[in-house]
């Protein structure tokens, strides 16, 4: 069985940033290009730009905003029920990746303290509430996440927060092997892993529309009209 | 292999290590050289902690905001009845939402969410997954009693809050029956409601020429002293102290029972 980009990435977020980054043609390109060639990867891993010298603290506060948004959409695939009608090992699965993740927004935003950046609103559109469309978007998440971490890890100045993303690094290479094994393609599928910038992630990430705006729930200075 | 043995060589001599701390020219102390010269790892700043089980709740409520004006229908599929028409936006111009109770995958892969609306007579009904926004849970449910005039908020089905209401004249009789709460009003001119006031989604069944529909709000009061009684159009009113108190521990989305 060989997936394609354009199955797991039915909403066409990731294809939007490889039309961004390298032209429509690269992109229908790899529309129809079988995951288990690597084709995900190759085009997630566009040429790092020559970006702006990044703080530590930003790229903690990033890392912060991508592990929660990873740790919500496992929370959310459990919670409403999905995780829970999956097969014993594919459940097992689910639920190791979103302990994992939650682990390292504990972790992270310890780390941060005072400086750590306000949880975002997330909508998932929908792709936590089924099998299929959960685990196709696992795959995309988790190979977006290692090439996120490869990028910016060597940007971090100090040596023991290197370290540290390492560890972190490692983790979710493997969290990713195991998404495409339990989609069942290629776990590596590439002999080198090219690195993304923090400003190529952002993109993916607001590509996705995954981090929306919070609905406003809240009028001030809007007098009531209720029967009273 | 040439390559190869000088990259060995390289990483043997910690020549690594040098480069990294060059680069970013800090002054972390560098991997001291353990006996074969070989460098011990640095020891990283943070290690996360044993992972742990997502906690399961049974009191989890969950709301969506409506992103795109919609039918709801009786059942999961584009041809059934409509039951109530679905905006984005409240008569208090925040944003619209329901309360999802299930969901179910149609024949043809539509993923449709059972929510409870709105609307008069109260009902619930099924939209098109893709009109709704992001899922926000909440632990807590309000509940009124209308025999005792008495408003309980349970978190995870412990009682935290409870105060004495007002509720409806017999003519005017406070709907029964399960709602939710879908916005806050703050800060507005006049002392009729008080200083705070939630909206939900429960209709007065006898004000429905009331304007934007007669909804039921959660309010203050400018009359304490009728409090508790049977003394409104339907509203839930409370002392201005109640109600304050409520607004720190009562999120929007929170499922409300009237009985």
């Amino acid at each position: 069985m060989s997936l394609t980009l354009g199955q797991v990435d039915r909403d066409e977020a990731l294809l939007e940033v490889v039309a961004e980054l390298h032209g429509d043609t690269r992109a229908d390109f790899l529309r129809t290009a079988a995951l288990g060639s690597g084709a995900l990867l190759a085009a997630l891993a566009a040429p790092a730009s020559a970006s702006a010298a990044v703080t530590d603290l930003q790229i903690l506060n990033f890392g912060l905003r991508f592990e929660r948004l990873q740790a919500s959409f496992y929370t959310e695939a459990d919670s409403v029920g999905t995780v829970g009608k999956m097969a014993p090992r594919k459940q097992r699965w689910a639920e190791v990746l979103g302990e994992h993740e939650r682990a390292h927004v504990r972790i992270i935003k310890k780390i941060l303290g005072s400086k750590a950046g306000k949880r975002p609103f997330f909508d998932f559109h929908g792709v936590t509430e089924t099998e299929d469309s959960f685990t196709r978007t696992t795959v995309a998440m988790e190979d977006l996440t290692v090439a996120l971490l490869a990028g910016v890890t060597p940007q971090v100045h100090d040596r023991r927060l290197t370290a540290a993303l390492f560890g972190l690094l490692t983790v979710e290479a493997r969290h990713a092997a195991w998404a495409r094994n339990i989609v069942k393609t290629t776990p590596a599928a590439r002999s080198f892993d090219e690195p993304r910038s923090l400003d190529n992630v952002k993109e993916a990430v607001a590509h996705t529309r995954f981090i929306v705006a919070r609905p406003r729930m809240t009028r001030r200075r809007r007098s009531p009209r209720f029967t009273g | 292999m040439r390559l190869t043995v000088f990259a060995v060589a390289a990483l043997a001599a910690g020549v690594g290590g040098a480069a990294i701390g060059a680069r970013s020219g800090e002054s972390t102390p560098g991997p001291s050289p353990a006996a074969n010269g070989v460098p011990n790892p640095v020891a990283p700043a943070f290690t996360p902690g044993r992972p742990q089980p997502l906690p399961r709740s049974a009191y989890v409520s969950r709301w969506a905001p409506v992103r795109a004006a919609t039918a709801a229908r009786s059942a999961p599929d584009p041809r059934a009845r409509v039951v109530a028409r679905v905006a984005t936006t409240t008569p208090e111009d925040t944003t619209n939402i329901v309360l999802v109770l299930g969901r179910r995958v149609d024949s043809a892969g539509r993923l449709w969410v059972r929510a409870r609306l709105a609307a008069l007579p109260p009902r619930t009904g099924w939209l098109p997954r893709s009109t709704l926004g992001g899922y926000g849970t909440v632990e807590t449910r309000l509940i009124v009693d209308q025999r005792r005039l008495t408003a309980t908020l349970l978190r995870r089905g412990r009682p935290v809050f409870r105060a004495r209401v007002g509720v409806g004249q017999p003519q005017w009789p406070t709907p029964r029956g399960e709602f939710y709460v879908r916005n806050r009003l703050t800060r507005f001119a006049g002392a009729t409601y008080g200083p705070l006031a939630f909206g939900t989604s429960a209709r007065s069944a006898h004000l429905t020429d009331w304007p934007d529909g007669g909804f039921i709000g959660i309010h203050g009061t400018d009359q304490p002293q009728l409090i508790p009684g049977r003394v409104s159009h339907g509203c839930i009113r409370m002392r201005n102290a109640d109600i304050l108190a409520l607004a720190r521990l009562m999120p929007i989305g929170t499922p409300l029972t009237i009985i």
